[in-house]
């Protein structure tokens, strides 16, 4: 079967995130959250019950996970590199966030397990893979830094809101249907 | 003659480092294309070639491959008839406290203390060296392999009671399974057999160092690799775990003797497989090998 390419504007609604089949391709523009922070998500968790004002808005937004490097320079901050780190380090807080933000797109590398793909099925979601070892390609489709949230953490554990043009192609490796790419049978 | 230097050393050990990120060994790229011409899965096609285009876009624009830089790691080997003019430790030490100054782009913090999980760009034991000596040589071999926290997380160790192959290719094909898509696959698998506990964790490491294509030059290890590789990708995981055949590039597996408990180690490296090499001489000459 022919592979579909997409071409979507982020971030991502339930609809779009809907149409997508597990397999397809995406290149994306528009806005999209990063962080590859695991204290960003128990951070992020503590928001969502009321322990400290969220540092910017996420609801709705498409939250990846990766790590960036971005410094200021003249008064704008410039990011020298972003790519995905391992997803399934999140996979304990990721229902809660995914449910609890209404996140449409999340996504990073090695995929996230069956009650955060229950999660994506539940408020329609996809999970992307991005390549992992990707910096160069990513990188030179981000267009500008929007606002950095959390700049008291660690930089690539901070959340980063980025424009991105052409982002990709990455891939749809959990659809809104429940299908998962992940889900593979081991036996050999 | 002075002997080799503290300060080619320091020089050195840092630009293998750097040049380390930036672009991905020469079997590495061949076994992708390889790899490639035989996957059978559209979607890991398409992964794979982009693969290869993310390393040439690195290595054109001299950029890092992977946002994730590692913890630098050092194999040296020390030939008897090498002689120094200054510290070694010291030496790997400050150059790369250097680099850390100096790189563009920036390194990311990613030196852990294991205890506080503070992180920098220093600590106890960092850079990670190992030293061995190799007879008749004028010369030290520096290998330079970089950790990340991708393909260092999967690795995995059991000591057992005089096993037969089977018990210890099953096990082998368990630790692959545990890691799955989270290595980065198409991975470099290495597995060291034997020996004792710290010992098949350092065979296995350097398996992983060893290049693509070069088979263990024992028939009996030879076959167990070919075994291996095969069943590793018939595990379906593919590149980047979304699916294929291609989810090693390589199974590298090396044995030492030992006494009845026979420790198996097996470690990964990425479809990146960051490895660079260089061979400093006492008369002042580097030769950079890869």
């Amino acid at each position: 079967m022919a592979i579909t390419t997409h071409r979507l504007t982020f971030p991502l609604t339930a609809e779009s995130a809907r149409s997508l089949r597990a397999g397809d391709m995406v290149i994306m523009s528009g806005e999209i959250v990063v962080t590859a922070g695991l204290p960003t998500h128990h951070r992020l968790i503590g928001c969502l019950n009321g322990v400290e004002p969220m540092p910017m808005d996420l609801n709705g937004a498409s939250v990846f996970h990766l790590g960036s490097y971005s410094e200021e320079k003249d008064g704008t901050l410039q990011l020298h590199y972003i790519n995905p780190t391992t997803s399934t380090r999140f996979n304990a807080l990721m229902p809660t966030l995914i449910s609890g933000f209404n996140w449409h797109a999340v996504g990073g590398k090695g995929g996230l397990d069956r009650p955060c793909v229950e999660a994506l099925r539940q408020v329609g979601g996809v999970y992307l893979s991005f390549l992992g070892g990707g910096a160069a390609l990513h990188t030179q489709a981000i267009r500008r830094v929007i606002e950095v949230g959390w700049s008291d953490m660690l930089m690539h554990y901070r959340l980063v809101r980025l424009q991105v043009e052409d982002m990709g192609p990455v891939t749809v490796a959990i659809d809104a249907h429940g299908v998962s790419l992940y889900d593979i049978d081991a036996a050999t | 003659m002075t002997g080799i230097g503290f300060d080619t050393i320091k020089r050195v050990t840092a630009d293998l480092y750097d040049r380390s990120l930036r672009f991905i060994p020469a079997d590495s790229k061949v076994a992708l294309r390889k790899a490639d011409g035989i996957e059978t899965n559209e979607t890991a096609r398409h992964t794979l070639q982009t693969m290869i285009r993310s390393a040439e876009a690195a290595e054109q624009s001299w950029r890092f491959v992977c946002s994730d830089s590692g913890v630098p790691v050092y194999v040296i080997k020390v030939g008897t008839q090498a002689r120094f003019s200054g510290n070694v430790r010291q030496a790997i030490v400050e150059g790369f406290a250097d680099l850390v100054a100096s790189i563009q782009p920036p390194l990311l913090p990613h030196v852990t203390n294991p205890l506080t999980l503070e992180r920098g760009h220093s600590g106890r034991h960092m850079p990670i060296v190992t030293f061995d000596m190799v007879d008749d040589c004028d010369f030290i071999d520096i290998t330079c392999s970089p950790k990340a926290l991708g393909s260092g997380r999967w690795s995995a160790m059991e000591i057992f009671s005089f096993p037969d192959l089977p018990t210890i290719e099953a096990y082998v094909l368990d630790v692959v399974r545990k890691a799955g898509s989270q290595p980065c696959p198409p991975v470099v698998v290495g597995v060291g057999i034997g020996g004792t506990f710290d010992y098949a964790c350092k065979l296995a490491k350097e398996a992983t160092l060893r290049p693509i294509g070069q088979s263990h030059p024992e028939a009996i290890v030879e076959a167990m690799e070919e075994r291996l590789l095969a069943a590793v990708n018939r595990t379906g995981f593919g590149p980047m775990g979304t699916g294929g055949d291609s989810t090693a590039t390589a199974v590298h597996v090396d044995y030492a003797a030992g006494h009845g408990f026979t420790p198996v180690a097996v470690t990964f490296n990425c479809w990146i497989n960051r490895r660079t090499r260089a061979r400093l001489f006492n008369d002042g000459r580097v030769e950079i090998i890869e």
